[in-house]
């Protein structure tokens, strides 16, 4: 029979420090902010007044992908201000993401809930201040949880269910969704490696030519882990963008 | 003083460590440990002491090293790209997007200018050739005014030449037929008086002869 010795989960996820307090999930945050860095410095040096090409292209792609399919289209032309803001926060975790698919890493830091965590609880300040700025405490916790056009009566059921979803569910929602996708793919990933490699060398000689059953499996979810990190960092920009132009703009 | 530290995993003990001031051993669990604490003995220990149970750790729990380095990550890159790296490849994009409006705008102006001259040039041109076929009307009847007048001129010639020409005619005509006539009657007079013996009247004869050649040519 084929045993196949699936590492304890911690083995996976946890990483042991490379220096004291930095692991890899540490290591994979600083070369999100060195790589985003660097493609912006390579970009800066050329000569801004020629059609863009090569790095340049990438990052002007990327400015204006965060401008045209994040911010115009959910906070309009006043929401531009945070278009750096809303870059960074798609690069760093498109950054954080991708490196579940690269050797040797072969870990997103966003399958660590300490990443999405600190993502998902600064979004919600954000967006709490800009309420607050834009409306005024008043004026915020009305529109949040008094939404207008309901009747006076159903304000007993709607304003709890506003609170828990706007002020609670908000940022949860945030960091698990990153979370869970990019863990679900990240252990995917492993059982399928396992999988191939425990059929590849299997004592039955029969069982070694399914092992290129579950090795097919593993490329093609390796495939889709691009698409879900491209994904996942789109998502939490664009909700991110959502909550934000929402909050300083409750009649949009 | 000895202390047991119990690890477990999924409420399994996994591993049990002894620590004491002067040594530090590891005993692996028992088969059926589930124990919440634990009870060792070192060898010639007289006492054991149950000092702390430790669990294995959540796996999605956060670690704070992770939440500082992602932290510190975040905001250095935000500040990076909010005060130097998006401003300075945006003032870029915005100066050719701006040059580019610029040469557009320049393109329509000249295009609209290359237009009005168009428009002028074939204004001019039409001008031009109304004023050619004005010119090319006026030469025309110029020429035609000259040749009739010529032709008048050369046809008043021939009219006048023609005339000469026909008096000269009639008048040699007149002079030949007055030879004529008066070889006639001459001959006819002759001829009479060869007839009746006497020289007819002259005149009698010239007016017969006169008649019988007008009625000749009026034939």
């Amino acid at each position: 029979m084929l045993a196949l010795d699936f590492p304890e989960i911690n083995s996976l996820l946890r990483w042991k420090d490379l220096f004291p307090s930095f692991n890899k999930i540490a290591l994979i945050a600083v070369l999100a902010v060195v790589i985003s860095s660097t493609i912006f410095l390579l970009a800066l040096r050329q000569n801004h007044e020629e059609a863009p090409r090569g790095i340049r292209n990438l990052a002007e792609t990327i400015v204006e992908f965060i401008e045209n399919g994040v911010v115009m289209q959910t906070m309009g032309k006043e929401g531009l201000a945070w278009t750096p803001f809303l870059l960074t926060m798609f690069m760093f975790i498109y950054l954080c993401n991708v490196p579940g698919i690269i050797p040797f890493f072969q870990m997103p830091a966003t399958a660590r809930m300490a990443v999405p965590m600190f993502l998902a609880l600064m979004v919600w300040v954000i967006y709490n201040a800009t309420g607050i700025k834009h409306q005024g405490i008043g004026g915020y916790l009305k529109s949040t949880l008094f939404p207008p056009g309901v009747p006076k009566a159903l304000y007993i059921l709607v304003t709890p269910i506003e609170f828990i979803s706007a002020i609670i569910v908000r940022p949860f929602s945030l960091a698990v969704r990153l979370f869970a996708n990019m863990m679900a793919g990240h252990i995917l990933l492993v059982t399928f490696a396992l999988l191939s490699e425990a059929l590849f060398q299997a004592k039955d000689k029969i069982l070694i030519p399914v092992g290129i059953l579950p090795f097919f499996m593993l490329i093609f979810l390796t495939s889709f882990e691009v698409l879900v990190a491209f994904l996942q960092a789109y998502i939490f920009a664009m909700l991110t963008a959502v909550y934000i132009g929402g909050a300083a703009h409750p009649e949009h | 003083m000895t202390t047991a530290i119990v690890t477990q995993l999924n409420g399994r003990v996994v591993q049990v460590r002894l620590t004491s001031e002067s040594s530090d051993t590891t005993v692996p669990a028992a088969e059926d440990g589930v124990a919440t604490e634990a009870k060792a003995m070192e060898s010639g220990a007289a006492e054991t002491t149950v000092a702390e149970t430790k669990s294995a750790p959540n796996p999605i729990a956060p670690e704070s090293k992770e939440l500082y380095w992602a932290a510190g990550s975040f905001i250095v890159l935000f500040v990076l790209m909010r005060y130097f790296l998006f401003p300075k490849l945006k003032k870029g994009m915005d100066a050719r997007y701006e040059g580019i409006r610029n040469d557009i705008d320049g393109a329509v102006t000249v295009k609209a200018s290359a237009q009005s001259d168009v428009a002028e040039y074939e204004k001019a041109l039409a001008a031009a050739r109304a004023e050619a076929a004005a010119k090319v009307d006026a030469a025309r009847q110029a020429v035609d005014a000259e040749r009739n007048k010529q032709l008048a001129e050369v046809n008043g010639r021939i009219a006048a030449a023609r005339s000469a020409a026909d008096q000269q005619n009639a008048a040699a005509r007149a002079a030949a037929q007055g030879e004529v006539a008066a070889a006639v009657a001459q001959v006819a007079s002759k001829g009479a008086e060869l007839a009746i013996g006497r020289t007819p009247d002259a005149q009698t004869v010239q007016a017969a002869v006169q008649a019988a050649m007008e009625s000749a040519v009026s034939r």
